[in-house]
């Protein structure tokens, strides 16, 4: 006891407030907790009292002793007051030291007493892991949202194992995509058709080049197609046709239009849209004419086995003729009955293979086939070394005899006792692809999992962890070869492992999986402003802003820039529609580049199209959202749920009420049951008020100036988007450590619970000496006991411990 | 949409004026001649809208004989053949996030975001008990938009799977909804393709399902009890699938060859809707399942309806704030929305099965968990009843109940109807007289 209360003088004497922290030396371990206990009674218990009960917290007659013995409870208050979200708006608040060094007690105290905590749980594969896991097999795309259901979202991500559940619906989609994938690969011939649909947003406009397309062409889409045998294969393109009216381009123009079909760019097909003929047609009896012009579409034709890329676009004509010139939007959309314009692409559809007259060869074919059957003895062998291969890939680790014994067995069964050899290599094929060793629990042996918590992690879990980490994928060979013969247990060869990974394209998957799914940017997609007050808005537009800040993660976190750039960095990526949109000057062609940003309100996330966007309503901003935002992405303090039978936010006042966002705000917090969490809510939110719901910069509102004065929670004044960005900036701890617990829940595949805080503070600490780099933060989760820790199988061991007040015997839970 | 089934006809079919723009197929003319349903089985529908509706604009004026409300201007024709029930309280806890996983059952649910999801079963599931053994598919569940697509509202301590879920087989076993209709297609008529195709396909899924079986149970004996609720879970749906792959090989050869499935999640709302109310009908004229249950948009959801001339999100609008634009809007998303069921029940109508038409054997439950979305009111919800159960329930008539009964009384209310005894149910405080 006198030892560590000596330590924690050292701690304190370390501290920025060294003097007083050097007077509490001198007191007894008590004496110091009853001091910032006195703290905690004056400040925060009128509410978190017993009788009060607010947020489901006491801190009356508060115990600063002992704090890991309410560890849960302690580390939420470190969170608000590290934020500055407590005391809130308007009641007394002790100086900001005061604060800072009851922080740091706590969390000095609170890291010196951390318990082991819990590792990562084995978990399901998500279905966007499953899809890049097959693509890594067998080296084609399999179109993974149209085959499986999609996973559910817990704590912003959906790779919690908490919630990736199984159903016999699901595992029915597993057990038949597995089936038709290992079809795909070896080129079946009795392969049954399936149509793929792809398709462009309906408010892409398509009256421009699309990027992949020949020169000379507009709209429609390109895409990469597997085609898994030598076949025939339909590809129908559908048009847009307005409700209960003609197929657009076909009434009103005297010159036709030409849809190509290509594939591998050349053209196999081309269609006549409208001209004299269909508009007298069109004119005189819509349904034939919508009957006449689709059935001019489609083409059938053999296409080869493998990978081609197929476009469906249409021959550019002059603008001249295009009757949309004089429009002054600049959005192109097909909105009610506008059945005069161009005619534009809403889906393709390819479908096939019929008739297949042969396997191919493909390079997936050849990567399975290590061997051929010669119709002999040997070939049970040949069987047993490809299967073999195929599930060490797959598994991620050694296979034992009974995986090899399953494998021979189903080889047995398809293969009709061998005769049929690709039949038994498919049936095996399907079965790793659809069994448990793959979906369920990927790099764990039977008996690792059996023997879980008994042995130290053998690296090979540890391979599939850093795989799903930061490909969200499986190991790849070299990976898998160090994890089997034990090297990732030496420190260097797993840090050059990580930086491997990190280096490699695989890694855009914590772009696209990670960020996306922090930052929300998926809502982008499902939402759209008020086409009448937003005419400018399209999908292209849409796109740009995803492809923005797409770009910009990848250049902070794949280009190892530290993550505070994501707030502050002096530069972004757009191209001529979106500098337009943005006031930048100097941008032109469709290509993105990267442009300095000499506006300072614009730099870093909040500058960007995509979350000023997403956090508005059709018609107008709302701070609210946008504080929402904040708090939950960069503060990581999600706000509270409006209370019961209170009326809506903002939308509850009535029309002669006054014009501005902020106004009507402002009347709604006189409200004191609104005012209690809007007072915290709004202000981060009004001061990016500058920027319009589609994320233009404005000067007025409703006609009257804007107004971004604001105080954010802690009581410091600022004024715009740049002014928010400095107060955030100046204090990076708040943002990094939100940064981390995102990622580290993100590797984890769980929510982090109050005994994985230290381990992430000292992540932060750590990654500080480095300017809080990506790949700090990346290597101090992988180093973190949590994510090294023998993996276990997720189970109901937790709540057994709180149903009987003691731990769950023998689980491995407290090692 | 093709048709790849070579003695099919390969003509696609236009729908008519109300319907999309786009063609379909008319399912209904490809159910297999050789299984038409045995006569006068009972079917139950549940359908849910998210985000309430007005009571002022739902509630009929008068009680007992039905006179219906501008709203529910689809079902002038169809008066006879539905119920409206008012007055009924949605069960706690208030707000968007798990009124639709207690809207079939009235119970409660647990707060959690973790594994440990708790909810009553509910009255589909406790009737698929009965009626759905001896089919291929004991239920089906379909929805619209997966969870991620839409609101990113389930974060207050509550799992998104309450959201996303309407349907629970039991307490702890959401049952998750298909959203692409070509999937449903291939799970109501186990896979398509010839016979014999089908047939070759279901003895491979049948080895790989053999050879998992052995193997998880293989992996679940060694574990620790406490280890085994993941594996347990697994093993007992992959027997689940089997099950299912058994009875979908045994009506294989009755079944003939099947049509092709629609392709991929079509492109319009109205389109999709529409598939999927087609396909509950199909796989009831095809007696493939008697129980199916339909989200036509997660609770809170944000979908934005243009094709009525209203693109702002659905859960926006809901918050109309009594601004009567708003409000307007809103009541046209109510409309069309029943609208759109209003086409199913007249489809069922026309439908025969047994000595009459499939919508005299059916229930189908029809609602929102709240009353006025801008108050997340969970006052005076919504609920239609369509169809005459067999016989068992007169239409016709407008039921209103005492106000703030308990929803729970409802859902005994149709045990009753459907034959079950469903005992005494959570929050139940009697049964609604229907």
């Amino acid at each position: 006891m006198k030892l560590r209360s000596l330590k924690r003088c050292v701690a304190f004497a370390i501290a920025p407030i060294a003097a007083a922290s050097l007077m509490a030396c001198t007191r007894s371990t008590e004496q110091v907790a009853a001091e910032h206990g006195a703290i905690v009674s004056k400040y925060c218990t009128e509410c978190h009292s017993d009788a009060e009960r607010e947020a489901g917290l006491v801190l009356e007659k508060p115990d600063l002793v002992n704090l890991s013995a309410q560890r849960a409870q302690w580390e939420k208050v470190v969170h608000k007051l590290k934020a500055g979200l407590m005391p809130p708006p308007g009641e007394p608040r002790p100086s900001n030291e005061v604060v800072a060094n009851l922080v740091s007690y706590l969390e000095t105290s609170l890291d010196g007493s951390a318990p082991k905590p819990a590792g990562a749980p084995i978990r399901r594969l998500t279905r966007a892991a499953y899809g890049n896991a097959v693509r890594d097999l067998l080296g084609f795309p399999v179109d993974v949202e149209a085959l499986l259901p999609p996973d559910i979202t817990s704590n912003g991500f959906d790779n919690v194992s908490d919630t990736l559940k199984t159903s016999p619906l699901l595992l029915e989609r597993y057990l038949t995509v597995g089936l038709r994938v290992a079809g795909m690969a070896l080129g079946d011939t009795n392969l049954g058709p399936q149509a793929t649909e792809y398709r462009p947003r309906l408010d892409l406009s398509q009256n421009e080049w699309v990027e992949g397309l020949p020169y000379g062409t507009r709209g429609g889409l390109v895409v990469e197609h597997y085609f898994p045998t030598d076949a025939e294969y339909e590809i129908r393109p559908q048009l847009w046709r307005a409700t209960g009216s003609t197929v657009r381009g076909v009434e009103g123009f005297k010159t036709p239009f030409e849809l190509q079909i290509l594939i591998d760019g050349v053209v196999v097909h081309s269609a006549q849209i409208g001209g004299a003929d269909d508009d007298a047609l069109s004119n005189r009896d819509i349904g034939s004419a919508v009957t006449q012009v689709g059935e001019r579409l489609p083409v059938r034709l053999p296409v080869s086995a493998g990978l081609h890329t197929v476009g469906v676009t249409f021959v550019m004509k002059s603008f001249a003729l295009q009757q949309k010139i004089l429009d002054p939007t600049e959005a192109d959309l097909p909105i009610g009955n506008d059945a005069y314009g161009w005619p534009m692409i809403t889906r393709a559809l390819v479908a096939g293979p019929y008739a297949s007259t042969g396997s191919g060869d493909t390079p997936t074919r050849r990567a399975i086939f290590t061997c051929q059957p010669d119709g002999s003895t040997r070939d049970a062998a040949c069987a047993e070394q490809i299967l073999g291969q195929f599930a060490l890939r797959a598994y991620g680790r050694p296979l034992n005899e009974r995986d090899r014994e399953t494998l021979r067995d189903l080889y047995t069964r398809g293969s009709e006792n061998g005769k049929n050899f690709e039949a038994g290599i498919q049936l095996g094929l399907a079965r790793v692809l659809s069994g448990p060793e793959f979906l369920l629990y990927h790099g764990v042996t039977e008996d690792g999992a059996a023997a879980e918590g008994s042995s130290q992690d053998d690296g090979v879990t540890l391979a599939s962890r850093l795989a799903l980490f930061l490909w969200n994928s499986i190991p790849d060979d070299a990976l898998r070869e160090d994890a089997i013969a034990g090297r990732l247990a030496d420190p260097k060869v797993l840090e050059t492992q990580v930086r491997r990974l990190l280096a490699d394209s695989r890694a855009e998957t914590l772009v696209t999986d990670f960020a996306e799914q922090w930052l929300q940017l998926r809502l982008v997609n499902s939402k759209s402003p008020d086409p009448r007050r937003f005419p400018s808005f399209d999908d292209n537009l849409r796109r740009d802003m995803l492809h923005e800040t797409e770009m910009f993660l990848h250049s902070v976190l794949l280009d190892d820039k530290s993550v505070l750039d994501l707030l502050r960095a002096d530069y972004t990526f757009v191209n001529e529609r979106l500098a337009e949109h943005y006031g930048i000057d100097g941008v032109f062609g469709d290509a993105f580049r990267r442009v300095t940003l000499r506006d300072p309100n614009r730099r870093g996330l909040l500058g960007q199209g995509s979350i000023l966007f997403q956090t508005s309503v059709a018609s107008r901003t709302s701070p609210v959202f946008r504080g929402k935002w904040i708090l939950t992405n960069i503060f990581n303090s999600p706000p509270p749920p409006p209370p019961a039978n209170v009326p809506a936010l903002e939308e509850s006042i009535a029309g002669n009420a006054p014009h501005s966002v902020r106004e009507r705000l402002e009347q709604h917090r006189k409200a004191p049951v609104c005012a209690a969490c809007h007072s915290v809510i709004d202000p981060p939110g009004l001061a990016l008020e500058n920027f319009d719901p589609i994320g233009r910069w404005r000067e007025t509102d409703s006609g009257q100036p804007v107004d971004a004065k604001t105080t954010l929670p802690g009581g410091i004044a600022i004024s715009g988007p740049s002014g928010l960005r400095e107060a955030l900036v100046n204090r990076p701890e708040l943002f990094s450590s939100t940064f981390t617990e995102k990622l580290m829940t993100y590797a984890l595949g769980r929510r982090l619970e109050a005994e994985d805080m230290p381990a992430v503070r000292g992540i932060v600490r750590e990654a500080a000496r480095d300017d809080y780099r990506f790949s700090a933060i990346v290597l101090g989760i992988v180093r973190s006991a949590q994510f090294q820790q023998k993996a276990r199988l997720p189970t109901s061991a937790a709540q057994t411990v709180a149903d009987n007040g003691a731990p769950a015997a023998s689980t491995g839970d407290s090692q | 949409m093709f048709i790849t089934k070579k003695h099919l006809s390969r003509r696609t079919v236009l729908r008519g004026a109300i319907g999309a723009a786009v063609s379909l197929p008319l399912l209904d003319a490809m159910v297999p001649a050789a299984s038409a349903a045995p006569p006068a089985q009972l079917r139950f529908g549940a359908i849910y809208v998210p985000n309430g509706i007005r009571p002022e604009i739902f509630t009929p004026v008068s009680v007992g004989k039905l006179e219906l409300p501008p709203l529910l201007e689809r079902f002038v024709p169809l008066r006879q053949h539905i119920n409206i029930v008012t007055g009924l309280r949605a069960p706690d806890p208030f707000g968007h996030h798990v009124i639709g996983s207690l809207w079939l059952s009235g119970g409660s649910a647990k707060q959690t975001q973790a594994a440990d999801v708790r909810a009553g079963q509910t009255i589909d599931q406790r009737i698929a008990d009965v009626i759905g053994r001896d089919t291929p598919l004991r239920s089906l569940e379909l929805g619209i938009e997966g969870i991620n697509s839409s609101s990113n509202s389930c974060q207050f301590g509550w799992s998104c799977l309450y959201l996303n879920t309407l349907s629970w087989q039991t307490a702890t076993q959401p049952l998750p909804n298909e959203v692409n209709p070509q999937s449903a297609f291939e799970r109501l008529f186990g896979d398509i393709g010839s016979a014999e195709e089908r047939a070759a396909r279901l003895k491979s899924k049948a080895s790989i399902l053999d050879s998992v079986i052995e193997a998880t149970s293989r992996l679940n004996s060694k574990l620790a009890p406490q280890d085994r609720s993941t594996v347990n879970e697994y093993l007992e749906n992959i027997r689940e699938v089997e099950s299912r792959i058994q009875t979908s090989g045994k009506r294989a050869a009755a079944v003939g060859d099947t049509p092709d499935a629609p392709a991929g999640i079509p492109a319009t709302y109205d389109e999709h809707v529409r598939v999927m109310y087609d396909l509950i009908a199909l796989a009831w004229r095809a007696d493939i399942t008697r129980v199916s249950t339909f989200m036509k948009g997660v609770e809170a959801s944000s979908i934005g309806y243009p094709q009525i001339g209203v693109p702002e999100s659905h859960h926006i609008v809901s918050h109309h704030g009594n601004v009567p634009e708003t409000m307007k809007k809103y009541a046209k998303i109510n409309a069309y929305h029943l609208s759109l069921f209003g086409d199913f029940v007249e489809k069922l109508r026309a439908t025969p099965d047994g000595n009459g038409t499939l919508l005299d054997h059916s229930l189908v439950m029809y609602g929102s968990g709240m009353g006025n979305g801008d108050q997340h009111d969970q006052r005076k919800i919504p609920i239609v009843l369509a169809g005459a159960a067999g016989g068992r329930l007169k239409g016709g008539r407008h039921i209103a109940v005492a106000e703030a009964t308990p929803l729970a009384n409802l859902i005994a209310g149709l045990g009753d109807v459907t034959g079950l005894d469903v005992g005494k149910l959570e929050n139940a405080t009697g049964r609604v007289e229907l």
